[in-house]
């Protein structure tokens, strides 16, 4: 099933083409990595998937929702979709599973059941033991593990993923790429951006962004 | 081999002597591949005879210029189109493909691009076969090694786009 579809999607601001005309599908069950170079448009597809901003032309599809029509958008990314940033956005004041739960919470769902969902997910990316933590008394993995937890909560089919092994060390970063494929394996969609090919080389498929288009390796298919 | 391939990409550019040829070829590929002027001709002569270049006319001093055939650009489209399979790799095969787009190949990006996909596909497959050798340290640190050349080529990859733009 394809939860994610991208149909000759751009965004321009101003005069710069972010994004030029990109054809995208993501099915359940799948790993996506996208890699360029900076200033290709990676984040740009990201936010524009995730519905955090709208296409110059084209359409954006989440799970066969136009989201050019969706009613309440908000609604549609807090229940099918999770995000994890380089920047976490974790708030400091909350404790780890304070931070999984709000979502689910801003979704209407009970105190006590978003808690304990939070704490299955919690449970699921090793950090049980740290759910009473606050960010400040976790390490920088940790802290990564806990923003993932709050983007899987509530068993979110589409994980739009923008660098999230961002400064880690490699086994850090191991880690979290452990968490999104066991994700995918589940039946989610993940989207990942990365600049380091470590990390793509566990999707199962890879694509290359230039100036805002997918490059084709249409040499090297032809040679085939 | 990649010298008579090396030899035609640089006459797709235009008609050469031998002694050009070789001078052209070390100017490419840096000291990862000196040539002398008995391997140009032989290598010269065996393409002649399947028909991928021709003899033009000959100088006062009995020196002939090659030009490439229609048969010869076609052998240099499929050796640029052909990324180097990790089995059957000398390690300098890629490296001098490289340096010889740079030099040559009319989209040099696109020789590079297909490359970086099909060592990618590559390292994909190292690392799924990584998942699944769990408990076996040995295999693990074998793939790791794998891995990371893989890795660095596609840095190198990276590096040399940089050069282009
Ligand atoms: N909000 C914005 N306003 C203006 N230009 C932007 C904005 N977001 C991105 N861009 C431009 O769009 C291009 C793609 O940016 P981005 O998607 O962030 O690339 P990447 O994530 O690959 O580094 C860049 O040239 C960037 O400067
Ligand atoms: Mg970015």
């Amino acid at each position: 099933m394809t939860l994610l579809t991208l149909e000759s999607v751009s965004r321009t601001y101003g005069e710069v083409k972010a994004l030029d005309g990109v054809d995208l599908t993501v099915a359940a069950g799948e790993l996506v990595a996208v890699m360029g170079p900076s200033g290709s448009g990676k984040s740009t597809l990201l936010n524009l998937a995730g519905g955090l901003d709208r296409p110059s032309s084209g359409t954006v599809a989440v799970a066969g929702e136009d989201l050019a029509r969706v009613r309440d958008l908000a609604a549609l990314r807090r229940r099918s979709v999770g995000y994890v940033f380089q920047e976490l956005n974790l708030i400091h004041s909350l404790t780890a599973v304070e931070n999984v739960m709000l979502p689910r919470e801003l979704d209407g769902v009970a105190a006590r059941q978003a808690r304990q969902e939070a704490l299955a997910v919690l449970d699921e990316v090793g950090l049980r033991e740290q759910a009473e933590a606050f960010p400040d008394e976790l390490s920088g993995g940790q802290r990564q593990r806990v923003a993932i937890a709050r983007a899987l909560v509530g068993e979110r089919r589409l994980v739009l993923a923008d660098e999230p092994t961002g400064a880690l060390d490699t086994a850090t970063g191991d880690e979290i790429l452990t968490l999104l494929r066991a994700r995918a394996d589940a039946g989610a969609a993940v989207l990942l951006v990365t600049h380091e090919p470590r990390y793509a080389a566990w999707a199962d498929r890879v694509i290359f962004l230039r100036d805002g288009r997918i490059v084709d390796a249409s040499l090297l298919e032809s040679a085939r | 081999m990649s010298i008579r391939h090396g030899l035609l990409a640089l006459l797709s550019r235009g008609p050469r002597y031998g002694y050009q040829l070789r001078a052209e070829f070390e100017a490419c590929t840096g000291a990862t591949w000196p040539l002398n002027i008995g391997q140009v001709y032989t290598t010269l002569s065996r393409a002649e005879r399947d028909g991928l270049v021709e003899p033009g006319e000959t100088d006062e001093q009995g020196r002939v210029v090659y030009r490439i055939t229609e048969a010869g650009r076609a052998e240099v489209g499929r050796w640029f189109g052909t990324p180097v399979a990790p089995s059957d790799r000398p390690r300098d095969e890629l490296v001098i493909k490289l340096a010889m787009a740079v030099a040559a190949h009319p989209d040099a990006l696109s020789v590079i691009q297909a490359q970086r996909t099909a060592t990618m596909r590559t390292m994909q497959e190292l690392t799924r076969a990584k998942r699944q050798a769990d408990g076996d340290l040995a295999h693990r640190l074998v793939l790791d090694s794998m891995i990371f050349h893989a890795e660095a080529e596609l840095r190198w990859l990276d590096h040399c786009e940089k050069g282009l733009s």
